[in-house]
């Protein structure tokens, strides 16, 4: 497009901009009056208007932008992503039979349950395979979905396992610890394949000069060293918040043994609803924290032990 | 600040906590919770303590951007603070981290929308080290004349996952100033018939004492010996004498038309861009030729510049065409009620505008003309802008061209020298063709 222009010709920097904005002119009229009456299109300013669902999530779902190729760094991460793929695929298959899901409720034939369990596993891991590849937020998001609805089940207060080849369904404490580990995998495949979209366009905005980057290296390896260090945390932390039902009658046991012992024993406290009150307690103590401005001074002790 | 990302988790969350207590569904909780501990330890120790921080209860926390942005600072420099049409300006910033953690900040310095980046990026991402400072720099490209400022610095600051973050504008601001461009002319073909005695000395269309050279006549007693041209006396065997131009002060005014309507057209190609080009272009020749040079440029008021000679009568008209902006209507017949009684008598007038949207045009300049002015009108045919930038068609051109046609040829009536500038012609094509050289 910039070819070809005279040298004291500024035209060209205004391609694809919509800073022009025409005084009313008789001109305009004439030109509407012709033959071709619609109005030009870059006499209307650009406005975008976000769609009913962006408006809900503050912005546009899926981006515009062209991705170049990917550099080595997304491509890492898109091996990332289809080695959680694989791993969260077997996960989910394992801890969501198709007893007490949609399909069962619906059919009421378990065998049909199972294929239509299969399938949404298949399903998703494909579109999330080929989102990652190529590096569509759209398909991704279909895959996120579908992964939540393969594991919506009715009726499944306890965690029961479809193929249980360890004999971890035997112990409690395994069976939660895997659900954690499934948890933390779909929290991870989130984070990556987010990561995958977001460092291509850094790198394509880095390739198209729109953005320069002052030390990569370093930048790269903090995003590296939280993908490894969040997810432990985030699994260790979820079991203990998971094992309040286990930890909150330790507590009452220091004052009342009988106490404790009814609360072991109560139907309540081990159910889903144990396990939703416990976390609720410990996420009010959160909020509490929050509402102290802990982070704030936070932030202010690492300054001062820095200094 | 929460991110769309960490919203979105959020939501999902509180959905599936919900969603698994009514489904009675622990696979649901456990997910639940295992997004809610992500969250919270990313907005805790995302390397950021606080950038998730919402409460206003440390006493040192002033301003919205929290403590990790309040150690940051920026510093600006500019090359120049004023320059040229299409002329380059070179930018350093500088990022002071006065914090003794590191940071990875992202960092934007704004600038006007109508610049380009030459070379260099004013968007940056980088890690500043404890106690350390960054230079950045870049280079704009300043197509468009205007006053402008660049600023504010927006910093964010980031956890590694994009969760939540924290933003902080600078308000460090530089303004500069981008002067029309300015073509180099050989000639304007535009002068004075009427001598003044004022300072200045400026040729006009008459022998007598001068410094330039006029014409060559014949001796006549009383002339001066060292007037004697004696290579001609030894061509022509008769005693010869060098006329020179008679000097005296010429008052120019330059009239720039900028009404709203002289917009009309692109943004780099309208009427108003030209006529403060070619007002530019004709006050450094004139002043040049020490003439006392005056613009007034009209749009929703009257700005003049009154007349005076010299470099820095052209920085002051230049400022002021810098400044010009498209707005309002003000008829021609108001601006020449107005300058009328403060301006000689004779002295060049040129006129800059596209002639649009004004009924009082052949009226005000018939005034001019009455009063024996020599008026000059170059007129940038916003027309042909328009039509170019496909925002007319063909019927529509035609209508208006002939219209535009007939305006002139009434205004050419009136001895007005006027000339309809086409967008590819040069000022001294233009100026050339409207004196009928």
């Amino acid at each position: 497009m910039t070819m070809n222009k005279p040298s004291g010709d500024t035209s060209h920097l205004y391609d694809g901009k919509t800073v022009r904005s025409s005084a009313p002119s008789r001109k305009k009229l004439a030109g509407q009056a012709g033959l071709g009456s619609e109005i030009p299109k870059d006499a209307i300013p650009k406005v975008e208007i976000p769609s009913f669902i962006e408006s809900l999530l503050g912005g546009p779902l899926v981006t515009k932008m062209k991705f170049l190729a990917p550099d080595r760094m997304v491509q890492n991460l898109q091996l990332g992503v289809y080695g959680v793929l694989v791993a969260l695929s077997l996960m989910t298959y394992m801890v969501s039979p198709p007893e007490g899901t949609i399909w069962y409720m619906v059919t009421g034939n378990l065998a049909i349950a199972f294929i239509m369990q299969l399938l949404i596993i298949a399903v998703a891991a494909g579109t999330g395979f080929w989102g990652t590849f190529q590096r569509d937020g759209r398909y991704t998001l279909i895959s996120n979905l579908l992964f939540i609805l393969a594991i919506l089940r009715f009726a499944a207060s306890k965690v029961s396992l479809a193929s249980d080849p360890f004999g971890l369904q035997d112990s409690a404490t395994m069976l939660n610890i895997l659900v954690v580990v499934y948890a933390v995998l779909l929290v991870m495949y989130f984070e990556l394949a987010n990561g995958v979209i977001r460092y291509s366009m850094l790198d394509t905005s880095i390739r198209t000069n729109e953005v320069y980057v002052m030390n990569p290296k370093k930048i790269v390896s903090k995003y590296h060293r939280s993908l490894i260090i969040n997810p432990i945390v985030a699994g260790v932390l979820a079991i203990i918040v998971l094992s309040a039902n286990t930890i909150l009658p330790l507590i009452v046991g220091i004052f009342s043994s009988d106490t404790a012992l009814r609360m072991e024993e109560s139907v309540e406290l081990i159910s889903v609803y144990g396990v939703a009150l416990g976390t609720f307690f410990v996420f009010c103590i959160v909020g509490g924290l929050f509402a102290l401005n802990l982070p704030n001074h936070l932030q202010r002790f690492r300054e001062k032990r820095a200094d | 600040m929460w991110s769309r990302k960490s919203a979105m988790l959020g939501s999902l969350a509180v959905a599936m906590y919900l969603l698994g207590l009514t489904l009675r569904n622990e696979q649901l909780v456990t997910i639940a919770v295992v997004v809610f501990v992500f969250l919270t330890w990313a907005a805790l120790f995302g390397g950021h303590a606080d950038v998730a921080s919402s409460g206003r209860r440390a006493e040192e926390w002033s301003g919205e951007e929290g403590l990790a942005l309040s150690s940051v600072s920026a510093m600006r420099k500019l090359s120049s603070a004023r320059l040229f049409e299409d002329g380059e300006l070179s930018v350093t910033l500088r990022m002071q981290n006065e914090s003794p953690l590191p940071k990875i900040l992202e960092v934007k310095d704004r600038v006007p929308e109508v610049m380009r980046i030459k070379e260099g990026s004013n968007y940056i991402l980088m890690e500043l080290g404890p106690r350390r400072e960054t230079f950045i720099e870049y280079t704009l490209e300043c197509p468009l004349r205007g006053f402008y400022s660049i600023g504010p610095v927006a910093v964010r600051i980031q956890d590694p996952f994009g969760l939540f973050h924290k933003e902080k504008e600078m308000h460090v601001y530089d303004d500069f100033l981008v002067f029309p461009k300015m073509e180099d002319l050989k000639d304007t073909f535009v002068k004075s018939r009427v001598p003044k005695i004022f300072t200045g000395a400026v040729n006009i269309r008459q022998p007598g004492p001068g410094s330039e050279f006029y014409s060559l006549r014949e001796y006549f007693d009383g002339d001066s010996f060292r007037a004697i041209n004696w290579a001609a006396y030894a061509r022509s065997g008769k005693l010869m004498v060098n006329e020179r131009e008679r000097d005296a002060v010429s008052d120019v005014i330059i009239i720039v038309d900028s009404r709203a309507v002289a917009e009309t057209g692109p943004v780099s190609r309208n009427a108003l861009v030209y006529s403060t080009r070619a007002a530019a272009s004709l006050a450094k020749f004139f002043l040049g030729r020490r003439d006392s040079v005056g613009v007034v440029v009209y749009g929703d008021e009257v700005v003049s510049v009154d007349r005076d000679t010299g470099k820095k009568q052209l920085y002051v008209i230049l400022t002021k065409l810098a400044g010009a902006v498209a707005r309002g209507n003000i008829p021609l017949q108001v601006v020449v009620n107005r300058i009328l009684p403060h301006i000689n008598k004779g002295s060049p007038i040129i006129f800059l505008s596209n002639l649009e949207d004004d009924p009082t045009i052949v009226n005000a300049l018939r005034d001019f003309r009455a009063r024996d002015f020599d008026v000059t009108v170059l007129s940038p045919s916003s027309l042909e802008f328009e039509f170019d930038a496909k925002r007319i068609d063909r019927t529509g051109y035609e209508v208006m061209k002939t219209e535009r046609d007939v305006l002139i040829s009434e205004l050419r009536g009136l001895g007005v020298n006027i000339m309809d500038w086409e967008p590819d012609m040069l000022l001294s094509t233009a100026l050339a063709g409207a004196r009928g050289f």
